[in-house]
């Protein structure tokens, strides 16, 4: 499989202040990344910074073969990166179906297929952002940045804060995403559990280092490395 | 207790002049709305456009509308102009207020250096004519006025319902940050957006110079009431600037027929305060 | 001169003609040379902000004033120069100019500023330091209560009485005179109290008022209190208005296909009123037009002229000499002759010489030993016919030729 991203020498963080460095790893066309770790270990600031809304230090980033270090966000999104912030940060004015269609780009992710990816969007399409519940928000999300058909799908704590029934459900979704649609994604997660089955491979970060790396494949099969990063059996 | 000839002609007038308020306040309601700059340069620039109707009017004997064709885009470019600032220097929605306060000014010396402070007056055969609806009056160049305003709005709010471009700023206006990272090119949507907030003061401007009073100290006459109008509207709504415009025109209209004229100026912010207490949820 | 507003420096021009290079600068009028230190008169007018238009009128006036009076013999011999700074139209403004002409610039006298509101906050100013005030606008004459304090405008003391007489007795001349009258006004103190006086001055002659209204001043949609007037359709209209407002009000009532039978307006801007088509006819208050008889009095002629020279460079409209701008001329005759009449510039003498002597000015003799330190009124009616002002009452200043003509 062709490579799609590449990351290395990666160092960044937010004004002054070095979160990651030193970071580097690869993505295939196709592959999901789980992205562990504890809390402010930097796992959030490697999403924001393939985003583009970090401070850059040094290191490249590379997404199909084009340098996109030096890109604006703006640029970065059209050349394939598709984002789901932690926040959700959904345009709350703005109906579901015009979240969606507001940053929409030619693909085949269209209206119809994110629908069909989440009946829910549909039901609400006439609703404005800001009346969706916290996962019907997280739905929204994920559909907006589909809607841009990027070629690599950033989530960033996809099930925080959600109910179980809902977090059911977004992992479905996921899953589908992942192994049906062979969309190549990167999930910041902090249970391991919930995002080992539906990804490849998995990365752990820790004080802003990656300090393991392994297939989730074998993760799910022996939790001990985990449980040496994490100091949690796994979540 | 008034006549329902009185009445009923005191709403039409009424309306009809709220159609100006409504015209004035959809510009300001746009970059106020979606770019969270408040223009109060906004009425300066319909002055400007209005005094140059005026000139190319009388002494050119051009007429109004062939004027606004003229006017219009060069407001347009204005705008653009005026948002190339804004950009530069990273004015953000406070220090605004006090930027396009001091341009205001400049503009109303500057009228005043070239067109002097004294009344102005455009005469036209338009101003006074009126259609007959049984026992009612309707003013043409008002009902034009309202008629091109409701066009704008309509037009207006389509275009920001309906097209990337319309929903890509109010998502935009929303969070520019988040807007970005989803591709909206942010920064040159806002000058589209500047131009055409500018544009339609042209618009009201050509208006102005045909039905009201001109004289530099004029600029400031609608700030108040607009400022109501584009609250109670909804910042960034032109179609609920219209709507609002249009029901604070009914309102002192029926106010000064039933009551006391001089009620007229207390109407705009009573009908504020009152929605505001109210806060339906369509504010 | 000191001319605060940067942006009027195309009047700097003329305003280097003031001052003590004036009678230079004016070789025509140079008799006797007035020289020495310039005495210096301070004022401020509203040169910007809403009462600009008028304030302009008096500006030209002054000019031309300072050119007259320093080609004769300056105040004293000396000449005069005039500190003029702008209020903003903002009687707070007036006042703490007035306070620095008085203190901190330490002009020699002081001139009044335009409109009621700056005049009073001058006045109270002035009367702190005992400055005499001359003031041309102050249409409320109780409200000067300054004994130092003159009108160079004939109002008399009670126009509130006086003029409304003046115009039912012309009225009582009409072929069918009006019997019942809509009186609407401004809410303009001095608009508001003449209407007030029109009102009770009506109803003692047997007019009825079967409406009295009064609108917000900066009122913009007249389309209501048009309704109302058609509606009441009296035999008389007088409108209380101010600038363009009587405009608004005849378009208005013009859209209602509604032509009010007589109608008077109080200090409408005459030159929109005279070119409007709804403005035939119609009456307005007056103290003096450029036409005989008043043009024979001194001065007049060449003051006419020499206004309308600069009033057309100045880019003004409507540049014919009016009633306002004569008021300013009055303020300057009065003050010259004051001062050189006292022969001092102490404020006391030329406040007990003005007391007890009378001024040939534009308006006629002027006397100020009556109430308020006001003379006699003599307020007239002006009429629009074929798109000119022309003084149709009372009949014995009419224009040439000229009569007033009831619909």
């Amino acid at each position: 499989m062709a490579e799609l991203l590449s990351v290395s020498g990666l160092s960044a963080g937010y004004g002054r202040a070095v979160v990651l460095s030193d970071i580097a790893f690869r993505l295939q066309e196709g592959e999901a990344l789980a992205v562990l770790g504890r809390n402010g270990v930097g796992k959030t600031t490697l999403i924001d910074s393939i985003v583009g809304v970090t401070q850059r230090f040094g290191g490249s980033l590379s997404l199909a073969g084009r340098e996109i270090a030096a890109m604006a966000p703006e640029g970065r999104a059209a050349a394939g990166i598709g984002w789901v912030p932690q926040e959700r940060n959904i345009f709350r004015s703005l109906t579901v179906e015009e979240n969606i269609t507001a940053v929409a780009r030619p693909g085949s992710w269209t209206l119809d297929r994110i629908y069909g990816l989440f009946p829910r969007l549909k039901e609400r399409r006439g609703q404005s952002g800001g009346s969706l519940s916290g996962g019907e928000q997280q739905m929204l999300a994920i559909g907006r940045a589909l809607a841009l058909n990027p070629r690599l799908l950033l989530l960033d704590e996809p099930t925080e804060g959600l109910a179980p029934i809902i977090i059911e459900e977004l992992l479905r979704a996921l899953r589908k995403l992942f192994r049906e649609e062979k969309m190549a994604g990167i999930v910041v997660e902090q249970h391991a559990r919930k995002v080992l089955p539906i990804t490849d491979r998995a990365i752990v970060l820790d004080r802003g280092r990656i300090v393991f790396e392994a297939s989730s494949a074998a993760l799910l099969a022996d939790g001990a490395p985990l449980e040496r990063h994490l100091g949690v059996t796994g979540g | 207790m008034p006549s329902a000839t009185l009445l009923g002609q005191a709403l039409i007038s009424g309306v009809l002049a709220g159609g100006l308020y409504g015209l004035l306040a959809m510009g300001l309601s746009l970059s106020w709305g979606l770019l969270r700059l408040v223009n109060l340069s906004h009425f300066a620039l319909a002055f400007l456009a209005a005094y140059l109707v005026y000139e190319l009017g009388t002494n050119y004997h051009v007429e109004p509308w062939w004027s606004a064709a003229l006017i219009v885009p060069a407001m347009f470019a204005i705008g653009v102009a005026q948002h190339w600032l804004f950009d530069k220097f990273k004015v953000n929605e406070l220090a605004s207020l006090l930027i396009t306060f001091s341009f205001a000014i400049i503009l109303e010396v500057g009228i005043q250096l070239y067109w002097t402070a004294d009344f102005r007056r455009y005469e036209t055969e338009y101003a006074t004519r009126s259609l007959k609806a049984g026992p009612f009056y309707i003013p043409i160049l008002d009902l034009t006025l309202c008629l091109v305003a409701g066009a704008l709005a309509w037009g207006t709010w389509l275009w920001l319902r309906c097209t990337y471009v319309g929903k890509a700023l109010r998502a935009a206006a929303e969070d520019p940050g988040i807007a970005a990272a989803y591709g909206v090119d942010h920064k040159k949507l806002a000058y589209l957006l500047s131009g055409i907030g500018a544009a339609y003061a042209g618009i009201a401007g050509t208006f102005i110079a045909l039905i009201a009073t001109l004289a530099p100290a004029q600029i400031w006459a609608y700030l108040g009431v607009v400022f109501a109008v584009v609250i109670i509207g909804r910042l960034g709504n032109p179609l609920g600037a219209l709507l609002a415009g249009l029901l604070i025109g009914a309102s002192e209209s029926i106010a000064m027929a039933v009551l006391a004229p001089a009620w007229a100026p207390v109407v705009s912010f009573s009908v504020l305060i009152a929605i505001l207490l109210w806060d339906p949820e369509w504010l | 001169m000191v001319d605060r507003v940067g942006a009027w420096r195309r009047r700097r021009v003329l305003a280097g003609m003031m001052g003590g290079a004036a009678t230079l600068a004016a070789p025509g009028l140079l008799r006797a040379a007035p020289s020495g230190k310039p005495v210096r008169v301070g004022g401020t007018l509203s040169l910007t902000g809403f009462l600009a238009q008028t304030a302009m009128l008096h500006k030209i006036a002054s000019e031309i004033m300072i050119e007259e009076i320093n080609g004769r013999n300056g105040l004293l011999g000396r000449p005069v120069e005039y500190v003029l700074l702008d209020d903003q139209s903002k009687p707070e403004v007036a006042r703490s100019l007035y306070e620095k002409l008085i203190t901190v610039d330490k002009v020699d006298l002081i001139q009044g500023p335009y409109a009621t509101a700056p005049i009073l906050a001058a006045m109270g100013v002035a009367q702190r330091y005992g400055k005499v005030m001359i003031q041309s606008s102050m249409g409320i004459p109780k409200l000067q209560t300054y004994d130092r304090a003159f009108p160079a405008t004939p109002f008399g003391s009670e126009p509130d009485v006086t003029y409304p007489n003046v115009i039912l007795d012309a009225m009582a001349t009409f072929p069918a005179p009006p019997k019942s009258m809509v009186i609407l006004t401004s809410k303009f103190p001095s608009a508001q109290f003449m209407a007030l006086g029109m009102k009770a001055q009506a109803e003692k002659r047997g007019v009825k008022v079967p409406l009295y209204l009064e609108y917000e001043s900066g009122n913009r949609d007249f389309g209501a209190i048009a309704a109302r007037i058609k509606e009441a359709n009296a035999d008389f209209l007088w409108v209380g208005s101010l600038g363009l407002e009587s405009n608004l009000l005849l378009e208005a009532l013009r859209k209602l296909d509604y032509k009010p039978k007589n109608h008077f307006h109080l200090y409408p801007a005459p030159g929109p009123l005279a070119v409007s088509a709804d403005g035939d006819k119609a009456l307005c208050s007056t103290f003096i037009e450029p036409d005989e008889p008043f043009m024979s009095r001194p001065g007049m002629k060449r003051i006419a002229a020499e206004y309308k020279e600069k009033a057309a460079k100045a880019n003004l409209p409507y540049p014919t000499i009016d009633a306002q701008a004569c008021g300013m001329v009055a303020e300057w005759q009065i003050l010259e002759a004051a001062v050189n009449g006292a022969g001092s510039l102490e404020d006391e003498k030329i406040a007990a010489w003005l007391r007890k002597n009378r001024v040939d000015t534009i308006y006629g003799k002027a006397r100020f030993d009556g109430p308020y330190n006001h003379g006699d009124a003599a307020q007239l009616i002006k009429q629009v016919q074929n798109k000119e002002w022309k003084v149709v009452w009372p009949k014995e200043l009419a224009a040439p030729g000229v009569k007033l003509i009831a619909s």
